[in-house]
């Protein structure tokens, strides 16, 4: 399947380009949505689970806990959104050339890394800087990337077989969208690890965006508490799995893709 | 070699195809057949050699959009398989995969880039395809503003420009004026000098002569026959006029 996205390198390009040209095309700020919307939800968040509910007892800055949960969990969400309805949304191609479909969720995932999150997360490290420049490690960054793309990983297998179940039954798209609502919430965003009651905190991190968040949090944290080690062997492992497994479903549902879609 | 080997190929579809899971859970608590089955291909079999002007004949829902689609990896058959030796460029109702919000030249690269072309190819034959589809002045308009002519034109320029072994069309000559179509019809003859391999999908018959050398006709999703394009003009006509008397 790799070979085959390589091939195609030149048509990548150009979806991505396209997808992202066409995304704030008509709007007044453009570009600068990708930062005022985290920007938005880190002020409407902090003011509703720090001032009124008062979950940020023990973190300091809590605006910069938000955010650089908040994005990456956004980064999920969207690139989840959108590759479901990548293959819908382009029957009509799909419907009159073959070329690998595998594409248009890929596509969808390296969009959003280019035009939301990469930037989003400059903005972090930005807050970082100003709220509390002495907490960075330096060290710490050089895992930046391997958690982005444990993440990328993580997300692209996911996206893979709802992109195609989607197709099949459009009913994914609501079922998902509920899901990913209490997902949100079972990840360590607007709380901190430690209010996760002992005996549930095994169970807790089985949950693979969990623990990817907090590695998120422990770029910029040092004095939080953290996933066990076992945890995070456990997701790079899930996600490797989970991306074959992804990949065979794919190949075995988009058979009928061209009949029903 | 054969360009395409086409042996005992049987597609099926599933007729009332419910979209919603309420839909499918109702019929598995039913215990009804959760499809009827409808055969569109039955054991098609028939082979192409290279540089052949091939021709698929026959009525509506006979058959041939199906077979079509299975040639170009579209839908995927049932049963029998499918040999094509070479790279394929499929064109369908001459518009294919022309996104409306692009301009002419984005669509130009779309199309070249799904072929798998690389970016200094597209460069290369770039040039090619706006001067054949004499659309220069409208290559910057969004192809939603383009009259069904001029997509045609477009479609059509893409297709025989990029440099494939065997290209696939269907209906083709139907469309676009008749200078054009003149124009279609030299290129494809130029195709066929060099060596590629042109298989049409049609009901308008005569275009058809100058351009194929055998054809085949299909009916109810069974091959009629199989031979020289003249005798089998002459006897799918003939069926068609038996059937108004």
């Amino acid at each position: 399947m790799l070979a085959e996205l390589k091939k195609y390198k030149e048509l990548i390009y150009f979806l991505v380009h396209k997808e992202v040209r066409i995304r704030y095309r008509n709007s007044l700020f453009g570009f600068f949505w990708s930062l005022l919307e985290p920007l938005g939800l880190m002020i409407i968040y902090t003011i509703v689970f720090a001032l009124i509910l008062k979950l940020s007892r023990g973190i300091d800055n809590y605006p910069l806990y938000i955010l650089s949960g908040l994005i990456p969990w956004v980064f999920f969400n969207d690139t989840l959104k959108k590759s479901m309805q990548s293959l819908s949304r382009n029957a009509s191609l799909i419907k009159k050339i073959y070329f690998p479909r595998e594409i248009f969720p890929f596509t969808t995932l390296i969009a959003n890394v280019v035009a939301n999150f990469l930037p989003a997360m400059l903005l972090v490290i930005a807050l970082a800087l100003i709220l509390q420049p002495g907490e960075i490690s330096w060290f710490k960054m050089l895992f930046a990337p391997g958690i982005v793309l444990l993440q990328a990983v993580f997300t692209f297998g996911l996206s893979l077989v709802l992109s195609v179940l989607n197709v099949f039954y459009r009913d994914v798209e609501f079922i998902s969208n509920l899901v990913l609502r209490g997902w949100m919430y079972l990840s360590p965003i607007i709380y901190p690890l430690s209010f996760v009651p002992e005996e549930y905190f095994n169970f807790y991190v089985l949950n693979p965006m969990a623990v990817i968040v907090s590695l998120y949090h422990d770029l910029f944290y040092s004095n939080l508490q953290t996933v066990p080690t076992w945890s995070i062997f456990y997701v790079i492992v899930f996600s490797i799995i989970q991306l074959f497994v992804a990949m065979l479903i794919f190949k075995r549902l988009n058979r009928r893709v061209g009949e029903v879609i | 070699m054969d360009a395409i080997v086409v042996n005992g190929v049987t597609k099926r579809f599933r007729k009332p195809y419910d979209k919603t899971l309420k839909g499918f859970f109702i019929s598995l608590v039913k215990r009804e057949k959760l499809y009827k089955e409808f055969v569109a291909l039955n054991g098609v079999s028939f082979s192409v050699k290279k540089s052949e002007g091939f021709a698929i004949i026959g009525k509506n829902g006979a058959g041939k959009s199906t077979l079509f689609k299975v040639l170009s990896g579209i839908i995927t058959q049932d049963e029998g398989e499918v040999k094509i030796n070479g790279t394929v460029a499929p064109l369908i109702e001459l518009s294919a995969g022309l996104s409306g919000d692009l301009t002419g030249e984005e669509n130009i690269r779309l199309n070249c880039a799904i072929f798998g072309l690389t970016r200094k190819q597209i460069e290369e034959v770039y040039p090619d395809i706006v001067a054949f589809s004499e659309l220069e002045e409208f290559i910057d308009t969004p192809v939603k503003f383009y009259s069904s002519g001029m997509k045609a034109r477009l479609g059509f320029s893409i297709a025989v420009h990029i440099d494939t072994d065997i290209i696939l069309i269907d209906e083709v000559l139907a469309v676009g004026d008749k200078d054009f179509r003149e124009k279609c019809e030299a290129k494809m003859q130029e195709l066929k000098q060099r060596g590629k391999t042109l298989v049409i999908v049609s009901h308008s018959l005569n275009p058809l002569k100058k351009i194929c050398d055998r054809a085949l006709i299909l009916e109810k999703g069974k091959v009629v026959d199989i031979g020289d394009i003249h005798s089998m003009i002459e006897k799918y006509q003939g069926k068609k006029k038996k059937k108004k008397k």
